[in-house]
């Protein structure tokens, strides 16, 4: 097994340690507000595109610290986006609990009797229905820009590889490449927690959408906070 | 009541981000953003530096490890955590720059959660490692 191997397999188990034991508590209310858009056994592929989409930014910033060699030269670029992105997944997880529950006139948006009237419920429709799951690659590509500690963690180790690599196109290929393995590594544990909340046998139980819809807003609101305070 | 489970679980391990960092903040050690912090260290003394001050996250900062009374043998590595909170390994490679002293380059990275209580743990080859906690500034 060649250098560049162990150090690619060397991201990809960072990610997935931290993939168990960061990112379902910090980005887990979005693979679930994902999963609650979706109707059972069509979850998978509309996933699969959200990951694709978010480690397709970690590749894109890793080839660009990679070839820069300097992670605080890129990141400081975008610091006002990704607050806004921040702002963004609050406001999406909040309108998706306040939808699970019927609160904003979107309808029932996750039972079979759903039928949207309006601008929004017809966005929401549109994103449920199956020939718009490639809507969430484009949101995965968004939402791989939230501020994330693992991810600006990963992004140093991949300037550094980059500045060591001598060359900067060659930079740009080992930060590109370490990033993918990276974002590679934090799937399964997103995925397991979009798999798991994507259950049709809730649609019956009341008191349980309720719960977890209020659960979904405060975390919204959460989200927003910490991207106002970010 | 998985489901439930589950949204609750997510949620608690969100929102005690705070919390635990009020509770990490008992252990700090070292007050970096005064100036260097020393402990001992096998025979001697070990004492970290970091700068520029304040002590910002994102940041390039500079590390700097002297010794008194030992002699490591090769360059030095930190690692850098966020007591408990995985963050992935942060490592920065301390070259020998004097007699006794060694320095390298690294960034401490911000996390969203608000914590800012971080652990550099300085590794020296055969002789052991010392931990240090302290807060950055955002």
């Amino acid at each position: 097994m060649s250098s560049t191997e162990v150090v690619f397999l060397a991201f990809f188990s960072s990610g997935f340690t931290v993939g168990f034991g960061h990112c379902v508590g910090m980005c887990g209310p979005i693979a679930v507000s994902l999963s609650l858009g979706l109707r059972q056994g069509k979850v998978l592929i509309p996933h699969l595109l959200y990951h694709a989409g978010r480690i397709t930014t970690y590749a894109l910033l890793g080839a660009v610290v990679g070839l820069t060699g300097s992670f605080t030269g890129v990141t400081s670029r975008i610091v006002g986006i990704q607050k806004g992105v921040m702002i963004f997944a609050g406001v999406l997880i909040i309108l998706m609990g306040l939808a699970m529950v019927g609160w904003i006139p979107l309808g029932r948006i996750f039972t079979d009797s759903f039928r949207p009237i309006g601008f929004f419920s017809k966005a929401f429709r549109k994103l449920n229905a199956a020939p718009s799951r490639e809507a969430y690659y484009p949101a995965g590509v968004v939402l791989g820009l939230l501020p994330c500690g693992p991810v600006y963690t990963a992004l140093v180790a991949a300037a550094r590889a980059g500045m060591e690599s001598g060359e900067p196109l060659q930079g740009m290929f080992t930060g590109l490449w370490l990033m993918i393995g990276f974002g590679l590594g934090t799937v399964p544990a997103l995925l397991l927690v979009g798999r798991i909340t994507s259950v049709r046998w809730l649609t019956r139980r009341e008191l349980l959408y309720r719960i977890s819809s209020i659960l979904m807003i405060a975390l919204g609101v959460y989200f927003i906070v910490k991207a106002l305070l970010f | 009541m998985l489901f439930c489970l589950i949204v609750m679980g997510i949620a608690v391990f969100s929102f005690s981000g705070h919390a635990r960092a009020q509770g990490a903040q008992s252990v700090i050690d070292c007050a970096i953003q005064s100036g260097p912090c020393t402990k001992s260290f096998a025979d001697g003394t070990l004492t970290l530096d970091i700068t520029p001050r304040p002590v910002r996250a994102m940041h390039d900062l500079t590390f700097t490890v002297t010794f008194s009374g030992v002699k490591p043998a090769s360059d030095l590595v930190i690692d850098l955590s966020m007591p408990g909170m995985p963050m992935g390994p942060n490592r920065v490679v301390l070259k020998r720059a004097g007699d006794n002293t060694y320095q390298g380059t690294g960034v401490i990275v911000r996390c969203p959660s608000g914590r800012r209580t971080w652990k550099a743990t300085v590794a020296v080859p055969d002789k052991g490692s010392a931990e240090f906690v302290f807060d950055v500034v955002y």
